[in-house]
């Protein structure tokens, strides 16, 4: 099933409307957007640097990922509900953008390995050495998570 | 016309201003490694905020954070600086009368202060509370001060492209 109906449906939406008639809508969310992406990317450099073994080697991964994956859902909380508002002003363009698309392939893909396999590095490595897993998890991440930014930054330029 | 105003204008003229300007593609690519360098520069300095704001790594002393962020935040800082200077470039004159670039180097100005403050004063002493899960109310006036100008020079940031 094509999911074009929910993009149609989105960009006729009462948030769709309000942003397509506002002048300041796109740039106020968009900044917004932009400030959650620094949180976001700081969060997810710090815990792969140290999942590398070249930051913080003597702090547990634990106490690290703990905290800053608090730091990195909230963030990506807000980056998918500004997204979502800037999705609407632009529906159907971005339904068919191919950086759209990269975007969502790979945002889906980041958010499954952060969940999945990322995590059991986490848990697996916490103090001791890193490990070629451990190692290949961290570049996996920052991998997806700058593909997810670069397609993102991508949907205004194609 | 004002010598800031001519400096603008003798870069926008210049072979590499032009060049860039009018590249289909050097342009967007430049700006988009400033848009991602973000997270390099501001998204690091943030956690040291957040870590003295006491929100985040409270068992991990200040100094350690700080040793730990300061390479990524300056690494950081020089991707900005360099990318940034770039689209100035290619744009000098139309930026020199742009209110949004100017109240960003105001807020860039301002944040530079910031951390010159911060590390003549309450930081020197920072072996006396760099364990405490909050900081001293200087350190964390200064945590507050770095959030909300960084913030500041990301929305002046964006805003320039809408004047």
């Amino acid at each position: 099933m094509s999911p074009l109906p929910w993009f149609t449906a989105l960009a006729h939406s009462g948030l769709g409307h309000l942003m397509q008639n506002s002048k300041w809508g796109f740039a106020i969310v968009e900044t917004v957007h932009l400030l959650a992406l620094a949180i976001l990317g700081g969060a997810v450099l710090i815990v792969d640097l140290r999942l590398l073994g070249i930051i913080l080697r003597r702090e547990s991964i634990r106490v690290i990922s703990r905290d800053l994956s608090r730091l990195l859902l909230g963030s990506l909380v807000v980056m998918i509900l500004s997204g979502i508002a800037l999705l609407s002003e632009e529906a159907l363009k971005c339904y068919y953008s191919p950086a759209f698309r990269w975007k969502m392939v790979l945002l889906a893909a980041a958010g499954l390995f952060y969940f999945t396999l990322h995590r059991r590095a986490l848990v697996n490595t916490d103090t001791g050495e890193p490990t070629r897993w451990s190692r290949a998890a961290a570049i996996v991440s920052l991998s997806l998570w700058l593909g997810v930014g670069v397609a993102g930054r991508a949907i205004g330029l194609l | 016309m004002p010598l800031l105003q001519h400096i603008c204008q003798l870069l926008y003229d210049s072979h590499v201003g032009t060049a860039i300007r009018e590249s289909d593609n050097a342009f967007p690519i430049i700006e988009s490694v400033h848009v991602l360098g973000i997270t390099l520069l501001v998204g690091t300095i943030a956690l040291l905020d957040l870590r003295m704001l006491g929100l985040v790594l409270r068992p991990i002393p200040i100094t350690r954070i700080a040793r730990t962020v300061f390479p990524l935040t300056w690494s950081g800082f020089v991707v900005m600086f360099t990318s940034g200077f770039l689209l100035f470039w290619a744009e000098a004159a139309k930026n020199y009368s742009n209110p949004a670039f100017r109240v960003k180097l105001i807020l860039l100005a301002l944040v530079g202060i910031n951390p010159l403050i911060f590390h003549t004063t309450i930081y020197r002493r920072v072996h006396e509370w760099e364990a405490l899960t909050i900081s001293p109310w200087r350190a964390r006036a200064a945590a507050i001060a770095s959030l909300t100008l960084w913030s500041g020079i990301i929305i002046a940031g964006r805003a320039i492209a809408y004047f």
